[in-house]
This record gives structure tokens, C-alpha cells and sequence, in this order.
């Protein structure tokens, strides 16, 4: 342990510390650019300089390029080096345009900020600045060049650590250009972190652009809920609207980035067509009057056909409140449910995923980065967790051995192996990787398997979108038999949505929303409350939900997405945002984690006149601010049906060990910043995963294997104009034997199922794809096609062209 | 009377034409590489080179054999040999001469050198506006290849090796060491600091040693006649073997010659250069090329050696001589140097990326006579700190403004009090409208 002296302070730290982080810990924050611990050191800004008082190279040193020694004695307050960061900053002024009142990053610039603490106050370069030309980088990312300081983060993020490579460093001297070789979107879904990355406003956030500054934004820490990762976030809110999300960093999830999906997809939280006012048979009405209705209307349900006749349906976008609430009013009032999913198999794949992470060898993030070898099962890592393909390039980096077994192409931004392997297939195959089935006759598995057993530390992830409950269980006991053979395994499994791992705990009959339609087309359920629940997003059969909630006596819809099942609703009733209400989310890894209340509910205020401010002064009753969280509603229908006078005040997290143990550890009182990991309490989950379903061998036409994409399918970004704009157009993927067969080429656009308008795709002929399936995106219409055996066979393609 | 010293890299040199394979062959060469191949002992070549105190003709002055004893006898393979041949400093000509001369010295010196770190393949990275040069190489290694001196199993031994031309895509700093290797492997020629030495970990993470032309083309001679006698080449005790110099500015007879190390500065000029030309008197040169600082009068008698030139504050650089003369305003000359310097940076760290433009737009004004007093200070700073730059470029660059300000201060503060150049009648430099290049 290297101990130094930095300004007269002691400090002891381990070999291989750069002084730059050493003299952090201190408390001594050395001025930086192109330092970012993420990117690592690089030497090229020169401002982190300090002088070497005793140690083996005395004099002006760069504290990032500089490890820690023993007995060395560094200054970062010595005249002459004060002097050479003065002159560093200089420099670096020399061609900046100096345009900060109309820059976005202005209050909020590192380039600004060291400036002005670097003593550069007054400028003496006289000669003519550089000036380049901007470059359109898509909806996402301002370019404005004028004012880099060529600190080389940019494209050592971008290129280095997420593998793109569509921007790059072009050019010498000061001619140094960071851009594309042409005008055009950039193709990293990692890119919004460039505005983040940029000590200065080069790259700034583009759907926030001119809506405000830092000190103008209420900023909060924040969770992200559009996967089930839970990256951190700080969000940024003004005139009670979220106008931006930056990256928090979080050691334990996402360190320092988020994806573009996570940065941008805010907007439905102030969508112009956002439901703001309760309903009553369709027509706008005061909260509690709605309220009372929904309850009214309920017991008259439960008083002529039993309360069994009630379902409740939440998603796995709920906070744990919700899920909280809707689970005690199930159990309080007999109500069949809470249901979270949307089918059976994906209640029990995730309820099995979830029992297994409880007791088994759990790990987040931070340990896929530093795995020796990853074994990714059913997950397509950059559309159904954009985080986790960042996370597998870091290990990848690092030397790591990547191994996708997954029936879809899949498209990494690094080397891996691929072993497309239709979804029943892949149980078994993880199955023998361990061992402990005979492998008969191959090689390349028996190879991976000794590969797998001789690996340090090896992570197996596995998702539950396309893997059936058998080989979640099947992953885990890969996992776990590792782990008793002495070994660190670590399991990490992809859920549906940001709470999925609490619906998980909180589901009680296991199975999903097409359960309920079912039972309400056979009449035994003839009232239905949907919480914030995508039913009409993620339902994949549009005809037969509309079909099943026309039949029902009573619909209750509380959301804050406007949707078709809010249309249909009897009694409808708005709820909050996780901006308006935070809320306890639980990642996929099982980590609780609080996202803060970023600003009161209501309309945002839109600034009327020429010019004109608008009120700075809040009234309590904000105009639109009617709604609650969904937490509050449900416990308030439940009371009112129970004849409560009131629903009385208890935190929705007290006492949540009655409703899983594992939530014990979960109490009303704030959450640590790095959140709590729910562990034990195995038994209320079902241990009995499904059987899988194997006969579909001579079944006629192609298995359809349902794809998420990164925008476009999860409901709550598909909402962002910006990322509306980067939305593929929907494909069929289909492997070449079949495609001869059907007779489809590739580019062709042809439009299948039975819905209308037809849903239009676009053919793509692959070849790394597993045999008999075919990949269709759940991209807006996908809910339209009606093929219900989930085949597609030849007569469902039409319109050929 | 010129004094005629001993040609050795220069030996087969024509007026007219480049020295053939048989004319190399019968004036000794590839003798050393039968005796070595025969013998079969590697460490003979590098002591040789060691014990001749052999230093880099690039500039930088690194002992090649110190440099050939850090590849480790347990380093990995394939290892690799590279040739500088990006000539690229100001006034730097010299490498170009010798390929136009004798050019199988080279490809017997990077046979020789690869034989010592068991290198399997040599690439000469040659500056593209050396055309010629790579062609004449291509073709030259061609028929060394055919004559067996390369290629598989050299001379019928076990030693098999490949050279390859490869054409630089043409910046300045594409001659610094590091920058090359990454020119080399397809990234952008930025400089890399050590460690890892290219010794350990060059091209593609593989032990590389990289030497200049004029440096690769003693190694026959050293190993064919011994460390000693290429040490009595030299003039002075310090020095060893022949230095080109390449001459040019306001003498009689500008041009390449190779010449004892050690041999007086005076005397390059006024006996083999042909004196400073009618109407002209010395002023400063700088000793070899852009990136040394200026030598005046005072080093009028200095012998031109590495050692000789450190022990007076110098560098002999590359051994290209630029001779000012009396009518040369300093100011010009050091702003020309710096037009260069600001253009050619990799833009890599900020001192030199920004910090030599700047110092080019303080110079650019002071020649015009827009000067002020403070610039005098601020270039004396910036002329300091410029050593605090990644690389060794903006040392280097600014090595010509050191001397201007130690040397030429007074015409610097005269260019700033009269507000004119005071060599320009007009007092308009001839500088003063040239664009920036960058």
C-alpha cells in the first residue's frame, strides 16, 4: 500500500492508484478533461498536472498518467504548476466561441467551471479562432464543434467502450474533428452519454435544447423504468414537466451510463394526450365522485356474482406500492388476482427466475463486466436490456468469452459466439453445459463445457421473454452447480419490465392476463380494475381483449397512458408518474431501489403570451392535479368498497413481509442510495416450472419467435417523438431454405395477419437464425396480427410485392 | 583545399545512378551477413553494435544496441523490424540521398538487425513523397530476395526473412516511433507513451525495434570491420563512425555529405559546403534540422558529434545543417519553422495542438510589428511549458523559439520597440501575408 503525501495530506492507497484518484479520495479535486475513470487515463488534456515534490520523476506530472509511490510527495498548489494548468486552460480557450449564454451546458460545463477556478479570466490570444461546421447526428445529439477542447472523450466512449464505430477523430493540430464522415443518425443506442461524456457543450441533449439550465431544473435522483435493469438516472423537471434525464452513477447497476432509451423516453409522462381528468362511463368527472362510483359498481359485482367475479391486473411497470396495494385489496376483498403478466408462460418463467435469484447465486451488473466467460441464454442484450450489452463488451474487453444461445440473430458491438438454437432447445443445451447430462457427440458444447468449469468467474444470463420456466431453472441450476463445486458462478437473469421481479413476489396464481380474458369470455369474471397495466400494448391479440372487455359488466382503468383500455373503461381513473409519486422498483437482480418524487402533478405550465414569464407562484391546487398514485386510488377503491371511512395512512410498505418475506427487508422508511436486495422467502413461488412444450416438430409453418426491439416496444419511450423518429421498420426475419420455400426475397415488403390496417413488414432473409422459426418485432400493429397458435404458416403472408 | 575523409555509407555513391547489387556485393556487402549467417551467432551483431556505441541517425541519439538488449531473448513471436525512412524533418535529406545511393547497405543492415532479435519481417515505412526511393527499394529487395540474401531460409540457413515498403500516408508526426507503429497497424498516428517499449509490446503487441536509415545502414559496416574501427571513424573521442550532413541555406554548395563525426562545424562550411555565399556571413544554423535550436557564431568551431553538442545545450538532431546568414531575420526564420510545427501537430495534447499556434500568432505579429512587450514573456513561459506535452514533438518545436529568445533577443524586442521587422525595408515581413496553413 503506496503511501503519498498530496498538499501536505497523507493518504494510503492501493498499488497501481493514479495520484488523480488518490488525491479524490482526499477530498483535492484535480482539474480534468480527458480523465474519466470509465475511459481511463490518456495524458491528453494536460490540466490534471501537479508537481512531484519527492518520488522517483520530479516536476510538472500528469496526476492521471502518475501511479501512486511510496513516500511521494506531490503538490497540486506549487506556483509553477498553477501556472502551467493556467496556461493549459488558455490554450484550450483559444478557438472556444465563448457562446455560453445560448449553450445548453452553460452552469452545468466542466470547461467553464475549470476556467474560471483555473485563474484563465482574461483573454490575450488575439490571432483568428478555428471554426468547423456541425453535423446533423440525429434526433438525439447536438453537434456544435466550435466548442471542443479536443479532450478525445467523445470517441474514446464512444468507439473504445461501446464498440461503435460511426464517429470517430478525424484531422491534426487544431483541425482535430470528432464527427461522422457524413451528416447522419449515430448508430450507438449508447449516444445520448456523449452529452454526459463532453466536458463541454460539443454534444448536448437535443429534445431538451433551449428548455433550460441546470439551475433552472429541479433535479432528482430518479430510476429508470423502461427495462428491468433499474439504471440510475437524475431527472431533470421545469414548469412541472421532465424535460430531460441525465446518467447517475450507480457502482452497483449501471456505473456511469445509461441507454438512449432510458434518456429519452420521458415524454409520456407530459404526452399532450396524457388522461388527466377521472371518467365516468366517458365522460370527465371529479375524482372522488369516480371514485365512488368504481366502488359502488364493484360491490354490486361482487354482491350478484361473487367477489371472484372481480380481477385485478397491474403490470410490471407498477411501483411496489401499487403491487402492494393491489395485493392486500385482492386478499382484503376475495378479488381473483393481482395478475403483473401478460401470459401465463411469462408469470411462470419470471416467478421461477425470481425464486431462483432469492436463494441462488444473484450478481448485478458490475459482475458481468468482470466475468471471465458469459453465457447469454434467450436474450437479445441490446433490445431487452440496452445496458447489459455495454456491460458483456466491458468483460469482452477484459478478455472475456462471450457465448449467445439465443434463436435470433443477435447484433453485438463486439466478438461473440452465437448458437441459434430454437427456445425449447436451449433448457436442455444449458443442461448439458453442466455436466450433468451425457453430451453425446458434441464437441463444440463439450468444449464450451470444459471451458465453462475451468472459468474463473462465469456468469450465466438468462432471459424470460422467449425461454420457457424449465430453462430458467435449468440456467440457474447451471449457475448454482458451479457455486457448490467451489467456483464463482453468478446468475443474472433479463425480467419483463421494471418491477417485474416484484410482480414476481407479489403474483398470486401465476398466471397472466390471458388467463383473465379467458375467464371473462367463459363469464366467470365479469368486473376487471387494470392498473397501469399495457394490455393494450403488450396483449398480443387486440380483437379478442377489445372482444373480452366489451363483455365485461364493469371495466376500472387507472393509468396515466392514454390507450385504448382507457377508452373502454366504465369508471377510469388518472394516476401518477414515478416522477410525480416515486417509487420502489425492483431490478432484475433483485434490487429494491427508490426513485425520488422529481416534481408535484399536474399539466405542465405552457408560457403564454409574447414572451411573457409564466406564475411563478403555485397554487395548492394545481389546475389537473386530481390524480394520484395508483397505490393511493386502489387502497382508497378497496376502503370505500369495504365501507371505510377512510383508507387510513399507513405507508403502503409497511408490513410487507405479510405479503412475501422477502420484502421484509423493505420498510416504510427512505432506502439506501445503492438500494436493498431482496433474498430468501423461496417458498411462496412456484417450484414446478411448466413442462415445455416440444411437439411443435411436425407442426405445419414456422414457430414465430416475437422479438423485443430497443424502441418501439417498450410502451412507455415508444411514446418519445425523438425516439419515435429512430424506430425500424417493422421485418421478418425468415432463414433462407424457408424463404426459397415460401418464396419470399429479401427486401420485399409484404404485410401479414388478419388485422386492418394490414401490418406491413419488410423481409430479411438471415442465415444465423435457428431452423423452423421466424422473428416478427413487437413494433406498434404487432397486437393487430392474430395467428393463434403462434405459427405463421404460408397463407398468413398477403400482399407480396 | 577540401579535406577528403573515408566514405563508408557513401562508398559506391554515383553522380548519376544508384549503386547495383554487384557494385555493393564487390565492395564487400552482404559479407558481414555470410559471416554472421555462417556463424550463426545472433549476440554477435548486437554487441557489435553495442560495443561501436552505434546511436540513432533519426535524431533522438538511442543507443541501438541498448535498444536491441531490451528485446528480451524470452519475448514473444513474430517479432518485427521497422525502418524509419518518414524523412520528414525540415531540412532533412539525407536518408534520401542513401537510398538513392547504396541502397542495400539498408537491406543488409535490416537483414543483419532482424538476425539479431529474430525478427521474422522488416517494413520500411517510407514518407510518400519519397516515390522514388520506395520504388527503388521494392525493386533492390526484389533482387537481394532472388540473390538469397532474404526471403526463406536465408543464405541456405535457418533464418527466414521478409521486408516490405510500405508508403506512409504522409503527416510529420508519422516519424515519431510510437506514432508509426500505430500509422502501421491501420490506427491514427498518435503518439503513445510508454510504457509498454515497442521493444516489449510494437506492432500488433510484438517485440518491434525501430531504427533509422542511416542507422541500419552502419550495421554491415560495423559487423564487417569491427566495433573499434567504426569507432576510429569519428573525429573526436566522443563521437563514432561517419554522420551525413546534410547542408543547405546561404552557402556555396548546399548538398549531402557524409563526413567524420566530430568533424567542426567551420569546417563543414567553409571547405566541403564551399563557404557562405558571396555577400553572406554566418549568422546561426540549425545543426540538425527543425527541431534543434539555433547555433551561433560563438559554436562556430563545434564538432559535430552527439556528445559535443549535449555538452553544450545542443542537439545534433538529424544532422541537417540550415545555415542563416547575416541578412536573415530570426524572427522569420523561427516563425517559418513554427507555421510547420503548428500545421504538422497530431493535435493529440493541448500544449501543442493550441500551444504552437499560438506561439506562431505571437511570432506572426511581432514580425509585422505588432508586437508588444508582453509576448516576449508569455513566449519565454510557453517555451517552457511545451515540455510538458505528450510527446517529444512540441520539445522539439519549440526548441528553434528557445534559441531565438537566448540568442536573437535583442532583434526580437528591436522587431517590437521599432514596430517594424528590421529587415524588410517596408518593415512588412515577407511572412507577413502568408494564410495559415492549418
Amino acid at each position: 500500500m503506496p503511501k503519498l503525501t498530496i498538499d501536505n495530506r497523507s493518504i494510503d492507497v492501493p498499488p497501481g492508484t493514479k495520484v488523480i484518484d488518490a488525491a479524490e479520495q482526499l477530498g483535492i479535486m484535480i482539474p480534468r478533461f480527458c480523465y474519466h475513470p470509465a475511459l481511463g487515463s490518456v495524458g491528453a488534456c494536460r490540466v490534471c498536472a501537479v508537481k512531484v515534490l519527492e518520488g522517483r520523476a520530479k516536476g510538472i506530472k500528469m496526476s492521471c498518467m502518475l501511479d501512486a509511490e511510496d513516500g511521494m510527495v506531490v503538490s497540486t498548489t506549487d506556483a509553477e504548476v498553477v501556472d502551467y494548468r493556467r496556461y493549459v486552460i488558455e490554450w484550450l480557450m483559444l478557438n472556444h466561441p465563448h457562446d455560453c449564454p445560448v449553450c445548453d451546458e452553460g452552469g452545468h460545463c466542466l470547461l467553464q467551471d475549470t476556467t474560471v477556478s483555473g485563474g484563465h479570466g482574461l483573454r490575450r490570444y488575439q490571432g483568428p479562432k478555428r471554426t468547423h461546421n456541425d453535423q446533423d447526428l440525429g434526433p438525439l445529439v447536438q453537434h456544435e464543434m466550435n466548442r471542443c477542447i479536443q479532450c478525445y472523450r467523445c470517441v474514446r466512449y464512444y468507439r473504445e467502450y461501446t464498440g461503435y464505430e460511426d464517429l470517430g477523430v478525424m484531422g491534426i493540430g487544431r483541425r482535430v474533428y470528432y464527427g461522422r464522415f457524413q451528416d447522419g443518425t449515430l448508430e450507438s443506442p449508447f449516444a445520448g452519454n456523449l452529452t454526459d461524456v463532453c466536458p463541454t457543450g460539443v454534444y448536448t441533449d437535443k429534445p431538451s435544447r433551449f428548455k433550460g439550465r441546470r439551475w433552472d431544473f429541479e433535479r432528482t435522483p430518479g430510476i429508470c423504468i423502461h427495462c428491468s435493469l433499474g439504471c440510475a438516472i437524475t431527472v431533470d423537471a421545469r414548469y412541472r414537466e421532465v424535460v430531460r434525464h441525465e446518467a447517475r452513477f450507480n457502482p452497483f447497476v449501471n456505473g456511469h451510463f445509461i441507454c438512449d432509451r432510458g434518456r429519452y423516453g420521458y415524454p409520456y409522462a407530459s404526452a399532450a394526450e396524457r388522461p388527466w381528468q377521472a371518467a365516468l362511463d366517458g365522460q370527465s368527472i371529479d375524482g372522488p365522485t369516480a371514485l365512488q362510483a368504481a366502488a359502488d359498481r364493484l360491490t354490486a359485482v361482487a354482491a350478484e356474482h361473487g367477489s371472484r367475479a372481480v380481477a385485478v391486473a397491474g403490470s410490471t411497470r407498477c411501483s411496489l406500492e401499487a403491487m402492494a396495494e393491489l395485493s392486500r385489496a385482492c386478499r382484503g376483498q376475495g378479488w381473483r388476482g393481482p395478475v403483473f403478466f401478460e401470459e401465463t408462460r411469462h408469470a411462470r418463467a419470471v416467478g421461477t427466475a425470481a425464486n431462483h435469484l432469492l436463494s441462488g447465486p444473484a450478481v448485478g451488473l458490475p459482475a458481468v463486466e468482470a466475468a471471465d466467460l458469459v453465457i447469454v441464454a434467450g436474450v437479445d442484450p441490446v433490445h431487452e436490456a440496452p445496458m447489459l450489452a455495454l456491460a458483456l463488451r466491458q468483460a469482452w474487453r477484459r478478455g472475456a468469452a462471450v457465448v449467445i444461445v439465443d434463436p435470433r440473430p443477435v447484433a453485438l458491438p463486439f466478438d461473440f459466439a452465437h448458437r441459434p438454437l430454437p427456445p425449447g432447445a436451449i433448457g436442455p443445451w444449458l443442461e448439458g453445459l453442466g455436466g450433468a447430462a451425457p453430451v453425446d457427440d458434441n464437441k463444440d458444447q463439450d468444449d464450451l463445457g470444459r471451458r465453462f468449469r475451468e472459468s474463473d468467474h462465469p456468469v450465466i444470463v438468462a432471459g424470460t421473454d422467449i425461454l420457457p420456466a424449465a430453462a430458467l431453472a435449468q440456467a440457474a441450476d447451471l449457475a448454482a452447480g458451479r457455486v457448490a463445486a467451489g467456483q464463482k458462478a453468478g446468475l443474472f437473469c433479463i425480467l419483463p419490465g421494471p418491477n417485474a421481479f416484484g410482480a414476481a413476489l407479489l403474483d398470486e396464481d401465476h398466471d397472466g392476463l390471458g388467463q383473465v380474458i379467458a375467464d371473462i369470455e367463459s363469464g366467470a369474471v365479469k368486473a376487471l380494475v387494470l392498473v397501469e397495466s399495457d394490455a393494450a400494448w403488450r396483449y398480443p391479440n387486440q380483437a379478442r381483449l377489445a372482444n373480452a372487455l366489451a363483455r365485461l359488466d364493469l371495466l376500472i382503468v387507472l393509468d396515466y397512458l392514454a390507450s385504448p383500455v382507457v377508452e373502454a373503461a366504465h369508471v377510469f381513473l388518472p394516476t401518477t408518474t414515478v416522477y410525480e409519486s416515486g417509487g420502489v422498483f425492483i431490478n432484475s437482480g433483485g434490487r429494491a431501489q427508490q426513485a425520488v418524487t422529481a416534481l408535484r402533478g399536474g399539466r405542465p405550465i405552457t408560457q403564454t403570451g409574447q414572451g411573457g414569464h409564466p406564475p411563478r407562484v403555485f397554487e395548492p391546487d394545481i389546475p389537473g392535479a386530481g390524480q394520484q398514485a395508483a397505490w393511493a386510488v386502489v387502497r382508497a377503491l378497496a376502503a370505500a368498497v369495504a365501507g371505510e371511512a377512510s383508507p387510513g395512512d399507513l405507508s403502503p410498505l409497511e408490513d410487507l413481509g405479510q405479503l412475501h418475506p422477502a420484502l421484509t427487508v423493505i420498510t416504510p422508511a427512505p432506502l439506501p442510495p445503492e438500494g436493498l436486495i431482496v433474498t430468501g422467502g423461496f417458498s411462496s413461488l412456484p417450484t414446478e416450472p411448466e413442462a415445455v412444450a416440444s411437439d411443435a416438430g411436425d407442426a405445419p409453418g414456422l414457430e414465430i419467435v416475437w422479438t423485443e426491439r430497443i424502441f418501439g416496444s417498450e410502451p412507455l419511450a415508444a411514446r418519445a417523438p425523438a425516439l419515435r423518429e429512430l424506430q425500424e421498420t417493422p421485418f421478418l426475419l425468415i432463414g433462407e431454405g424457408e424463404a426459397a420455400a415460401w418464396q419470399l426475397a429479401d427486401g420485399a415488403m409484404v404485410a401479414i395477419g388478419a388485422g386492418e390496417p394490414p401490418w406491413k413488414l419488410v423481409v430479411r432473409v438471415v442465415t444465423d437464425m435457428a431452423d423452423g422459426i421466424v422473428v416478427l418485432p413487437r413494433l406498434p400493429g404487432w397486437q393487430q396480427v392474430v395467428l393463434p397458435d403462434g405459427r405463421l404458416q404460408p397463407e398468413d403472408i398477403h400482399q407480396r410485392s | 583545399m577540401t579535406t577528403t575523409y573515408p566514405q563508408i555509407l557513401f562508398q559506391n555513391r554515383h553522380a548519376d545512378r544508384i549503386a547495383t547489387l554487384e557494385e555493393y556485393a564487390a565492395s564487400g556487402g552482404y559479407e558481414a551477413l555470410r559471416q554472421m549467417i555462417a556463424g550463426g551467432d545472433r549476440a554477435q551483431v548486437q554487441a557489435a553494435i553495442q560495443e561501436a556505441t552505434l546511436l540513432g541517425r533519426g535524431g533522438a541519439a538511442f543507443p541501438m544496441g541498448i535498444k536491441l538488449s531490451t528485446v528480451a531473448a524470452d519475448a514473444p513471436f513474430p517479432r518485427y523490424l521497422v525502418c524509419n525512412a518518414d524523412e520528414m524533418e525540415p531540412g532533412t535529406f539525407k536518408d534520401r540521398v542513401l537510398l538513392h545511393a547504396d541502397p542495400h547497405q539498408l537491406i543488409e543492415g535490416m537483414v543483419l538487425t532482424g538476425f539479431a532479435i529474430q525478427a521474422a519481417k522488416g517494413i520500411i515505412f517510407i514518407r510518400p513523397e519519397y516515390e522514388n526511393a520506395a520504388r527503388i527499394l521494392e525493386r533492390e529487395v526484389a533482387l537481394a530476395r532472388q540473390a538469397g540474401y532474404l526471403g526463406e531460409k536465408i543464405l541456405g540457413s535457418d533464418f527466414s526473412f521478409e521486408i516490405d515498403v510500405h508508403r506512409s500516408g504522409g503527416r510529420y508526426i508519422c516519424g515519431e516511433v510510437t506514432a508509426q507503429l500505430n500509422a502501421l497497424m491501420g490506427k491514427r498516428p498518435n503518439p503513445q507513451q510508454p510504457p509498454p517499449y515497442p521493444t516489449e509490446s510494437g506492432l500488433w503487441g510484438r517485440p518491434t525495434v525501430i531504427q533509422n536509415v542511416e542507422t541500419l545502414s552502419c550495421v554491415p559496416h560495423i559487423v564487417r570491420n569491427g566495433a573499434q574501427w567504426f569507432k576510429d571513424l569519428a573525429l573526436t573521442e566522443s563521437g563514432a563512425g561517419t554522420k551525413l550532413f546534410a547542408v543547405s541555406g546561404h552557402v556555396n554548395r548546399p548538398g549531402c555529405y557524409e563526413l567524420p563525426m566530430g568533424v567542426p562545424l567551420s569546417e563543414i562550411i567553409e571547405e566541403h559546403a564551399g563557404g557562405m555565399r558571396p555577400g553572406s556571413e554566418f549568422k546561426a544554423c540549425l545543426p540538425g534540422g527543425a527541431s534543434t535550436q539555433f547555433l551561433t557564431r560563438q559554436f562556430y568551431d563545434i564538432p559535430m558529434d552527439f556528445d559535443s553538442l549535449k555538452k553544450a545545450g545542443h542537439r545534433l538532431g538529424t544532422g541537417a545543417i540550415m545555415i542563416f546568414d547575416h541578412k536573415t531575420c530570426m524572427v522569420a526564420a523561427t516563425l517559418n519553422l513554427m507555421d510547420f510545427f503548428a500545421r504538422e501537430s497530431c493535435g493529440w495534447c493541448t500544449p501543442c495542438r493550441e500551444g504552437l499556434p499560438y506561439i506562431r500568432d505571437l511570432l506572426q505579429r511581432i514580425e509585422r510589428g505588432e508586437g508588444e512587450a508582453a509576448f516576449i514573456p508569455m513566449l519565454e513561459e510557453m517555451s517552457k511549458y511545451l515540455w510538458n506535452a505528450y510527446c517529444a514533438f512540441a520539445p522539439g518545436a519549440v526548441s528553434p523559439l528557445q534559441g531565438l529568445l537566448t540568442y536573437f533577443r535583442d532583434e526580437v524586442e528591436e522587431h517590437i520597440t521599432a514596430h517594424r521587422c528590421p529587415f524588410q525595408a517596408s518593415g512588412s515581413g515577407a511572412l507577413d501575408n502568408r494564410s495559415q496553413t492549418d
